[in-house]
């Protein structure tokens, strides 16, 4: 092979500086922006992503934190959008264009990439790129909780306006933002941060690229990005060939009750991949739907880049092998005007059906399931004095077991990452409702050689009237276990009347709770790796000794008999 | 005579630095470090120093004892003792997982395993009023399964006790009661903040490294006590502050960060004596290296600290001086991908088996490699010449691993891939620089970089250039100077406590007691630690705008009234932020209290230098590939540079312990207090 010096003129030196430059930038950026932004969703969540993208709208770098559905080039798509809009030569330095619109990210609408052109040189100055960014804007208008049939009904969009023109702030609409929303100091606060960020990074974008020269950036851009291309298709190539195929389903799309089949079939031949999503279900009634590329394309980026890519830094290079067939009007290529409001939803299934297919070619690399759902708890009212409250929960489950070790958790789905929960202390304070135990839930995670991670139980006593609403899907569909190993218990939500009685609601919408009412909240485990059979005596002692296994859990699942403490196999 | 002694006990070394108030003599020692008896190390640099115990007045001490035995994994058998339903509070911790594509995550396993976490009927609410009280009995019950456990250490921890300690402080007499040889620790008497999963970690933290810390610290009394020593020793807290003895037995966590704390403090010292405003602290060593930025000789305490690493470790509610680390040190490996990529480190060769050049097995290149073959270091003077080098061997390591597979040939291939590491090595490190400088929003441009340990002179001057840095600073004795900082440390105690409500009147006053509680015991505890009579204080609060969930910290130090608190919030606010709103109303969150009493130090003026051996400066080849390749270079023995010396790049400065490069075009100078002074602005 020949080498990068016979191949161009850059040394690997300059390019290795170039390539952490670049990504150094977005972490700077992202640094500045969680330094500055006002709304926990972007400094408390990580709810926003920085990207460098190349002339044509293709990501060249990516800050390294951040949501995972962002990674999958989120930014890249509102630039491309705004490209076919404008041309390269209507888009102007000094311009600011905004763009959140459902046809185009194909996600909920508060998710807004902003992004500015970057020209660098002496002289007569060239585009080299764009700099972007993604924030989850705190509010945009549209209906608090419910229901909602058509994007229309969730807020605001904006399909690639300009901000700022030539340098100028356009005041109209920075006048039609702050008067469609209900936090206007919140979100511009988040909106300034989230401009300082594009220009800052601009910046130091103009300053790299003009003290190597405009040619050698541009040069290792291309380089970098057939690099990591090429690391991609050494890494499928060594996976079998063949056609591989799972699905699940999700419980329903919360306006019918019936199931929502999720599908996929992955094709690795030579050193491609694609992944083909023509039998996943068609668009949804209820909110739950996704674009092409907010939904489709980022389930299957995401599920590559858990699978087979997780170190290589993301880029555009990383995912060309990757190929998608996906027809228009899937619940994940919803057509314009769907209602997308809880658009995450299905992803992190979606996400888990991909490694599933894939579990005969790579069986040391797959894992169990995870919970795969998001579990929302969320309560809402008024207070005696009037005011409003308003508190999301979420639940946090089991992720599934590997080839060499136990399942994980309890933590949140794939589709989010450094994601903490809010602490108990807090919510006591700000909410109608006392924590009377948080705790693991034993025997949750399905059985294996190596055992999935475990769900939660989390106990609410409700101390003031307050409304619920519940999000805890695949019930019916438990988080399946690999190469022999179990299902894992799913999740649900339990209420305890006052009046002795209990119901299961595990997905309602402004359900009314009353004082002394009792709401258990219980997530789901991962999914096993291997037979049960094959794990260890002395792994199952220690689930014993440490409560992740109840005793009648032990001989049920694992077929042993515990007899004055000892445990031995039937 | 009469001694200040300041050991700091490392990885390899003890290091060992001693000032003699009469006669202003300078003593520097170094020791391996004894592992299996780490008193053993210091009694020996002692001995090397020819200073007896006896002729000390002061000892100040930091040690990585606390945190190697929490990454370790070698403290006490410890049990928790927490409220009724939130026995896993530990385990589940806050769910995330900063490793975002990593299918296999884990976090390290909590320091208390499940089977050994129990709980006792209690709960107050979130007002602080107590609706189940303790049940007494139950924990007489556990106490008799802790002993029959043979538990060495109990972390008590309950909800919502940052309100009303009462019913963790009632638990904690019981168990001492019963239970007077086990070391028992209750979240409450570390840190009355808030947010449940941090002050449970914090707790079990500290009852985990409790018995070794008291038995480190009593072997440590008596065996200087039997030599003769009969003043007070002093331990290097992470805040920035010493600690007496008797906090540090209650609060080991305080030492979580008690080794790297010596140079920063020591760098804010010399910045101030020598007028900086504003420095970086840069620390390289053998495996990683640090940086914090000290403004006006303060530096940024952070309030928690993650032990092994945000990404995997737990955190410790226990102030920390702020200090950012990457995995770039002299042991570092070069290496490459499957794609060819050059990679610096975060893997290192350690001591052992060590660089390449050591001729200890060692067969990847490293960063100390690539120094040698570039001339930069002196073969036969490594460590004064207690260790000579092998180039040959570097280069061969680096043309076979690095240069020819990238396709540079021979001898000039892997000098040129040798320069491209290092230069690689520092944009890694400037981008720790800069990224700690925009978390304050400040800029790196307005610091000088102080740079020490035994490879941060090596590579100073080419990360300030990187940086656009103007100056350089080495101070005397870079590869002690941990230990010469803790000579300079002032004593300090800090204290918080959550308070939420609005900023009104009678918050106010609310304050202004508790501040004063605060201080009052902050002031006694200093008087009954340190016999200090002169106590200053800095009084900070988290505060932020109503309605919203972000804090920011604001120094309230001398403010008393709403208005005058709310200039300063909205003041802070708004450099933070570009805009606030002076009219909204806002609110308090956590109240803290810093407090210092100035110990006996010496002037750092008069600390004097090693003298050099009396070499004459020498020439030899070093390569710069911006001054054209292999340029001969004047090679200065450090010692027998008079102040006022000065000369212009390249050169290369040796001492006992390091080595400073000056590059092309940059000019140095020694300055009055025989600090090395670089001026990176020249072409």
């Amino acid at each position: 092979m020949d080498t990068i010096r016979q191949q161009t003129k850059l040394d690997p030196i300059t390019l290795e500086v170039l390539r952490f430059g670049v990504v150094s930038i977005t972490d700077q950026i992202d640094a500045n922006i969680t330094r500055t932004a006002f709304s926990p969703y972007v400094y408390e969540y990580k709810d926003f992503a920085v990207g460098l993208v190349d002339v044509d709208g293709h990501l060249v770098a990516q800050s390294t934190g951040g949501m995972p559905p962002f990674v999958a080039d989120s930014v890249g798509t509102a630039v491309r959008d705004g490209l076919k809009i404008y041309g390269r030569e209507r888009l102007f330095e000094g311009d600011v264009v905004v763009c959140n619109h459902s046809a185009v990210q194909g996600q909920h609408l508060n998710n807004t990439v902003m992004y500015t052109p970057i020209f660098a040189g002496s002289g007569e100055k060239t585009l080299i790129g764009f700099f972007a960014i993604n924030v989850h804007w705190i509010d945009i208008g549209g209906v608090v909780s419910g229901h909602t049939t058509d994007i229309f009904m969730e807020g605001l969009q904006l399909r690639s306006i300009k901000l700022w023109s030539k340098g100028e702030p356009i005041e109209e609409v920075y006048r039609i933002i702050e008067n469609n929303t209900r936090q206007p100091v919140d979100l511009m606060g988040d909106i300034s941060a989230q401009l300082a960020g594009c220009l800052l990074g601009r910046d130091l974008t103009i300053a790299l690229a003009n003290r190597y020269g405009v040619d050698t950036f541009l040069t290792a851009i291309g380089i970098i990005l057939d690099q990591s291309e090429a690391a991609s298709r050494a890494a499928i190539r060594a996976m079998p060939d063949g056609v591989y195929s799972a699905e699940t389903f999700l419980d329903n799309d919360t306006v019918t009750d019936v199931p929502v089949p999720i599908r996929c079939k992955v094709i690795v031949a030579g050193d491609e991949l694609t992944i083909d999503f023509t039998d996943i279900a068609e668009e949804a009634a209820g909110n739950i739907n996704s674009g092409y590329f907010g939904g489709g394309m980022t389930a299957a980026r995401c599920a590559f880049k858990y699978l087979v890519m997780p170190r290589e830094p993301a880029n555009e290079g990383v995912y060309r092998p990757l190929k998608l067939i996906l027809p228009e009007g899937k619940i994940i290529s919803a057509r314009p005007g769907s209602p997308m409001g809880g658009y995450p939803f299905p992803l992190p299934s979606v996400m888990d059906c991909v490694i599933h297919a894939l579990e005969r070619a790579v069986p040391d690399q797959v894992t169990g399931a995870h919970f795969g759902t998001h579990s929302g708890f969320m309560v809402h009212g008024r207070r005696a004095d009037g005011s409003r409250f308003l508190g999301h929960d979420s639940g946090h489950g089991g992720w599934g077991a590997g080839s060499t070790n136990d399942g994980a958790g309890p933590f949140r789905t794939m589709a989010h990452g450094d994601t903490r929960l809010i602490p108990m202390e807090l919510q006591e304070t700000i909410l109608p409702f006392r924590v009377d135990s948080l705790e693991l839930r034993a025997d949750s995670g399905g059985a294996g050689k190596f055992r999935g991670g475990l769900g939660f139980r989390k106990k609410y006593v409700i101390l003031a009237p307050c409304l619920l609403q519940t999000n805890v899907d695949r019930t019916k569909f438990p988080p399946w276990g690999v190469q022999g190993g179990k299902e894992a218990k799913a999740g649900r939500v339990t209420l305890y009347k006052t009046d002795g009685t209990t119901e299961v609601i595990s997905k309602v919408k402004n359900y009314k709770l009353v004082p002394g009412d009792v709401v258990v909240l219980e997530t789901g485990g991962g999914g096993g790796w291997g037979a049960p059979s094959d794990r260890s005596l002395e792994s199952i002692r220690r689930d014993l000794t440490r409560g992740y296994i109840t005793p009648e859990g032990a001989e049920l699942d694992y077929g042993v008999r515990i007899t004055a403490g000892e445990v031995v196999r039937k | 005579m009469a001694y200040v002694v300041a050991v700091d006990i490392g990885g390899t070394f003890t290091d060992l630095v001693a000032f003699d108030h009469d006669t202003q003599k300078v003593i520097y020692t170094k020791s391996p470090t004894t592992y299996n008896n780490l008193v053993e190390g210091i009694v020996d640099c002692f001995g090397k120093g020819k200073i007896a115990p006896a002729d000390a007045n002061f000892l100040n001490h930091g040690t990585t004892l606390v945190i190697n035995a929490l990454i370790q994994r070698k403290g006490a058998k410890t049990a928790l003792v927490t409220s009724a339903g939130f026995r896993d509070v530990l385990e589940i911790a806050r769910a995330n997982r900063p490793d975002p594509f990593d299918l296999h995550y884990q976090r390290d396993e909590p320091l208390i395993p499940r089977e050994l976490r129990f709980e006792v009927p209690e709960r107050t609410d979130f007002k602080g009023n107590v609706i189940v009280p303790l049940d007494d009995k139950a924990l007489e019950t556990l106490a008799a399964e802790l002993k029959h456990l043979k538990i060495e250490a109990i972390a008590i921890f309950f909800m919502n006790s940052y309100h009303d300690p009462a019913n963790e402080l009632h638990a904690a007499e019981i168990l001492r009661r019963l239970l007077p040889d086990v070391y028992i620790t209750c979240s409450t008497e570390l840190t009355r903040e808030w947010y449940e999963y941090e002050r449970c970690s914090t707790a079990a933290a500290n009852a985990y490294v409790g018995p070794q810390v008291n038995t480190y610290i009593r072997r440590l009394e008596s065996e200087f006590q039997s030599k003769g020593y009969e003043g007070p020793i002093f331990m290097m807290g992470s805040n920035g502050g010493l600690l007496s003895v008797t906090r540090t037995c209650r609060q080991p966590i305080a030492l979580v960060e008690s080794g790297p704390i010596g140079g920063c403090i020591g760098a804010g010292a010399f910045a101030e004596a020598l007028g900086f405003d504003n420095v970086v602290a840069f620390d390289m060593g053998g495996t990683t290296a640090k940086c914090a930025l000290v403004e006006h000789g303060r530096f940024a305490v952070d309030s928690v600290y993650y032990a092994d690493g945000y990404v995997k470790g737990f955190p410790v509610k226990s102030p920390v001086i702020n200090i950012v680390e990457v995995g770039s040190g002299g042991g570092s490996i070069l290496w490459l991908d499957d794609q060819k990529r050059i990679h610096v480190g975060p893997q290192s060769a350690g001591s052992t088996p060590g660089p390449v050049c050591y001729g200890r097995g060692g067969t990847a290149p490293t960063v100390t490699d690539a120094n040698l073959i570039l001339g930069r270091l002196n073969a036969d003077r490594f460590l004064g010449g207690e260790l000579t080098l092998d180039p040959a061997a570097a280069m061969k390591a680096m043309s076979e691993k690095i240069a020819a597979p990238l396709g540079y040939p021979g001898d000039q291939g892997a000098i040129e891939m040798a320069e491209g590491s290092l230069a690689i090595a520092t944009v890694v490190m400037a981008g720790a620089i800069r990224r700690v400088s925009i978390e304050h929003g400040l800029d790196p441009r307005d610091f000088a970089l102080f740079a020490y340990g035994g490879c941060g002179p090596l590579h100073a001057c080419a990360i300030a250039r990187e940086l656009s840095i103007p100056t350089v600073i080495i101070p005397p004795e870079p590869g002690n100077f941990s230990a010469i900082g803790m000579l300079l440390a002032d004593a300090r105690i800090d204290n918080a406590k959550t308070l939420t409500g609005l900023l009104d009147d009678k918050m106010v006053e609310t304050m202004r007691h508790q501040y004063g509680t605060m201080e009052d015991e902050a002031q006694q505890a200093l008087a009954r630690e340190f016999g200090a009579t002169e106590v200053s204080f800095q009084r900070h609060a988290e505060m932020r705008f109503r309605g919203q969930r972000h804090n920011i910290k604001v120094e309230l130090t001398g403010l008393d009234s709403v208005e005058a608190i709310h200039d300063a919030f909205t003041r802070d606010y708004k450099r933070r932020y570009g805009f606030a709103d002076s009219k909204a109303p806002a609110e308090i969150q956590v109240l803290m209290v810093s407090a210092f009493a100035k110990l006996r130090r010496p002037d750092i003026a008069r600390l004097p230098r090693r003298a050099g051996d009396g070499r004459p400066e020498t020439m030899r080849p070093v390569y710069f590939g911006r001054a054209g390749g292999m340029v001969p270079t004047k090679v200065y023995d450090r010692g027998a540079l008079p102040i006022g010396f000065a000369a212009s790049g390249p050169a290369v400065i040796e001492e006992y312990g390091s080595t400073t490069v000056i590059g092309p075009g940059d000019r140095f100078e020694m300055g009055p207090m025989g600090e090395i002074r670089v001026n990176c602005t020249g072409k």
